[in-house]
């Protein structure tokens, strides 16, 4: 057996006799499994809730009477957001964006009813998610393990004895190496189980669960050798202690919260009141079809006259007002698109900032790995945005050109008693339309989004194992 | 007083608490500046409302004053209501970040408005605000633990603990030690809390409340550290049993009390009230437009004896059924928000045994920042939605024509008394 191994059993027993120790261990591992419990149910809770209310918006939406076309327009459909597998383990922004979303004509709603406006205010101390438990509490448990596994050698003495006896500093080094890494496993054990039983979850995806646990299992190794490195390269143990939970303190706590809020600062967002006015803006510079005599709509009814070779819109053998729903709805439509990608390119940003600070701090960048791979990021949120958004504009402009070709102009601009009938189509065609039905990230694209996030996690291991190194080179000199 | 300065030439000397006070106090400053920088933010946007607001119905007024048609100035009018920050806001944010502080709002159905929510970045909102509520209720008792885990250990340690002891002053020593720990920490807090709040033009008496909360938090610090210090354990068992307690108390209970919450007080969606609301409301389309009359007349005899529908569209229905679809929904809706205040009132409850969140919630309480703030809000959203109804009303069901002079007499939200 080599020296590093017996080190290692040795650092291992005198933990395992230490009882502060073992009971830490154990209360992880029990808050681990707590996590994973609660976070699957509650995750298996949501995506059955909103399957139920997707069924029931479909069900609402194919029942509706003869109505007409531009009725349903404005009765519009509601679709939910589903979640991903991995959603249990990392939900990500998913409490924070609303989870429902209403879709109508001319108009682009907000996602709402998210759960950070339905519950108290315990959500903004965190959540109790298996990655929490991972990103925040884990590296603490092996900070309070592992201060001292060099720190207390040296303060004892016996480190020189070690040497004396011709241990040499790297197996020291790799023998306590081995023996915090072996608690962190541990520790990253019930998750990892959880992982596995996720996977057999339908539409869990291989390749970004290999990406999450290779990033979290890199993450834990770090955290054991900075632990190491600190508690090589401090006089007391104290202040190794010190040291360590001042820096997670730092890099766990204190940036993740920092760095955001500078982000929102240095790149300001438009508000829903400002995009509605300058979308209003926009389009009366392009045409007021409220206006008789508008230059462009005027422009276009000519060019629709054209088109069909006659001279009144009477005498059209489409509904005029179908057809200039179309083109409003393509006006409106286009304009949301720019505010919208603005919007979003203004985010992107924001969150590119973000993603840059996980150069300062391991957790930063370590999240967004996990909420990248798990698709329960922002990018995973505008996949939905966009989803919702061009199924909410094909199912507008299908309802408009059923108003232009199976409600006749006559009828549609009729105001007799019987007019209302004969305005509207038959329920048939309601089932006829396409429900929502998201179409999922594959698994390639979640592991590439989660990539830049394993790049920065494992530079930083390999930038404190060469520290680690060099002080290991050091170690036991006078100073 | 000698003895004091003596105390304090000593504390000078610890490099570790020098730099934890320096550090603190720091933290504060950035905390109250980002928090200052944000409100002023949200003043701004604000402020802002005005001048997009006359463009917007500028606009609408232009060529609805063609017809004169009250229905479609109802229908085309945006108003915008808005929830200025109180002066203590930017010292616990609280649920603005998240929660709507502008929503521009129509006469039409309600329920199918007051629920959208705001532009925000949920990456960015994920981990919270980085402000003054923050920096005492997270960060602090770090600082406590720092400058306390080896007040007596130390000495001990250092072999001079029983010597200490023994002297004639040793309680008051002890008690002069402790006092001017608790004194430096408190400073580094509140001080620049208070510059602060007297530039945000905070209440005294709020600035002392909130004074009094950062003295009894960090007390209550001092005072666990104090009862560990009784195990006589040494400097660093000291200190990691206290960071656990720290990562148990401010981090660790409270979301597990989340899941607990949540699971034990389960709130029917809200987007079940926004799908009933609008079948209510579209399904007056296919009954006969004299019931959804009737129905309205019925609730609302004020309007009753105006004059009949004829053949053509007349806004006056159409405003009828949303409201119609408003008052059939409105058992829902109480209900919805009885549950969420049940979960708020359940997480508050939690702050009488946590300090942690005791804190959190008694700062978000007087910033005006937290769930009863927005509630208060919507509140304000309701009552001035219901005067924009009465306004339009009056000229609908007499069949008043809307000229451009009377955009000017629509309700303004400001003119709404603070609920």
């Amino acid at each position: 057996m080599s020296a590093a191994t017996l080190i290692a059993r040795d650092e291992l027993r005198l933990l395992r006799r230490n009882r502060v120790a073992v009971i830490a261990t154990t209360l992880l591992v029990l808050l681990t499994l707590v996590a994973v419990a609660t976070s699957w149910a509650h995750q298996r809770g949501i995506a059955d809730l909103r399957m139920r209310y997707q069924q029931g918006a479909d069900r609402a939406f194919e029942a509706q009477p003869d109505r007409h076309p531009h009725r349903v327009v404005h009765y519009g459909t509601f679709i939910f957001r589903p979640l991903g597998p991995l959603a249990a383990f990392d939900p990500g922004v998913d409490a924070f964006t609303g989870n429902s979303m209403f879709l109508e004509g001319h108009r682009q709603n907000s996602a709402n009813f998210g759960d950070v406006r339905q519950s108290s205010l315990l959500v903004r101390f965190g959540q109790l998610t298996p990655a929490f438990v991972l990103q925040i509490v884990a590296p603490l448990l092996l900070i309070f393990l592992g201060y001292g596994a060099l720190a207390r050698e040296r303060e004892r003495g016996t480190l020189r004895l070690l040497m004396l006896q011709g241990v040499s500093r790297r197996s020291l080094v790799g023998g306590k190496l081995l023996a915090l890494g072996a608690v962190a496993l541990v520790a990253a054990l019930p998750a990892l189980i959880a992982f596995v039983a996720m996977a057999g979850q339908p539409g869990a995806l291989a390749l970004p669960m290999l990406v999450t646990a290779i990033g979290y299992l890199t993450y834990l190794a770090l955290w054991t050798a900075v632990i190491l490195l600190v508690s090589a390269t401090v006089r007391r143990s104290r202040d190794a202690l010190l040291a360590l939970v001042a820096l997670w303190a730092v890099t766990a706590v204190l940036l993740p919260r920092v760095v955001p809020d500078m982000a929102s600062a240095a790149v300001p967002l438009r508000n829903r009141l400002q995009t509605d006015v300058a979308i209003a803006r926009d389009l009366r510079r392009i045409g007021d079809s409220h206006n008789p005599a508008d230059p462009h709509f005027a422009a276009f009814k000519q060019s629709v006259l054209d088109r069909y070779g006659v001279t009144r819109v009477e005498d059209l053998p489409v509904n005029y007002k179908g057809v200039v729903g179309m083109e409003g709805e393509r006006l409106t439509s286009s304009l949301f698109a720019r505010y919208t990608g603005e919007s979003y390119a203004a985010q992107d940003r924001q969150i590119a900032l973000v993603d840059a600070a996980g150069v300062l701090s391991p957790t930063i960048a370590l999240r967004a790995l996990s909420m990248a791979a798990a698709g329960t990021d922002f990018a995973g949120h505008r996949r939905f945005l966009d989803q919702a958004e061009a199924y909410r504009y094909a199912l507008v402009q299908r309802l408009n050109r059923m108003q232009a070709e199976d409600v006749s102009y006559a009828d549609d601009t009729a105001e007799d008693v019987g007019a209302d009938r004969r305005k509207r189509v038959s329920a048939t065609n309601w089932s006829a339309m396409p429900d929502f039905s998201f179409d999922r990230a594959s698994g390639t694209d979640l592991a590439r989004g989660a990539l830049p996030g394993l790049a920065m996690v494992v530079g930083w291991l390999g930038g404190v194992l060469v520290l680690l190194a060099l002080a290991t080179r050091r170690l036991g000199e006078r100073r | 007083m000698n003895l004091l300065r003596h105390e304090l030439r000593l504390l000078a000397r610890q490099r570790l608490t020098v730099f934890a006070l320096a550090l603190l106090t720091c933290l504060t400053v950035a905390a109250l500046a980002a928090g200052m920088a944000e409100v002023a933010r949200q003043r701004a946007a604000i402020a802002a409302i005005p001048a997009a607001q006359a463009e917007d119905i500028g606009a609408v007024a232009a060529w609805i004053d063609a017809k004169k048609d009250a229905g479609s100035a109802a229908y085309y009018s945006f108003h915008p209501t808005w929830d200025a920050p109180a002066p203590l806001a930017f010292a616990a944010l609280g649920m603005r970040d998240v929660s709507p502080y502008i929503l521009r709002i129509r006469a039409l159905g309600l329920e199918a408005q007051i629920w959208d929510g705001d532009t925000f970045n949920p990456e960015l909102a994920l981990p919270g605000r980085f402000d003054f509520a923050f920096v005492l209720v997270f960060l602090a008792p770090l600082f406590v633990i720092a400058l306390f885990h080896d007040l007596r250990s130390g000495e001990r340690e250092a072999g001079r603990g029983r010597m200490l002891d023994a002297l004639p002053g040793a309680l008051a020593l002890w008690r002069r030690r402790t006092g001017l720990r608790l004194a430096l920490l408190f400073a580094a807090l509140a001080l620049p809390f208070t510059v602060a709040a007297v530039v945000e033009g905070v209440a005294w008496g709020t600035i002392l409340a909130v004074l009094l909360v950062v003295m009894a938090y960090l007390l209550f610090w001092i005072a666990v550290a104090a009862l560990i210090g009784r195990l006589r354990w040494s400097s660093v068992a000291n200190a990691a049993s206290l960071a656990a307690t720290w990562l148990v108390l401010v981090l660790i209970v409270p979301t597990l009390a989340n899941v607990a919450v949540n699971a034990a007080l389960p709130v029917n969606q809200g987007a079940e009230i926004a799908m009933a609301q609008r079948e209510a409301v579209n399904r007056a389309w296919d009954i006969p437009r004299e019931e959804t009359m009737r129905r309205f007349y019925a609730r609302h005899p004020e309007w009753a004896d105006s004059a009949p529908l004829g053949p053509a569209f007349h806004y006056k229905w159409y405003l009828a059924f949303h409201q119609n679809g408003d008052e059939s929904v409105a058992g829902r809706v109480r209900t919805y928000r009885a549950g969420l205040e049940q979960r708020d009132a359940a997480g508050r409850a939690l702050g009488w045994v946590l300090p942690s969140v005791g804190v959190q919630a008694l700062l978000t309480r007087l910033a005006r920042t937290d769930f009863a703030a927005q509630l208060a809000y919507q509140d304000r959203i309701r009552a001035f939605h219901r005067r924009l109804r009465t306004f339009y009303y009056a000229y609908l069901f007499r069949d008043r024509p809307f000229a451009k002079a009377d955009f000017a007499r629509a309700p303004r939200f400001g003119d709404v008394p603070n609920g």
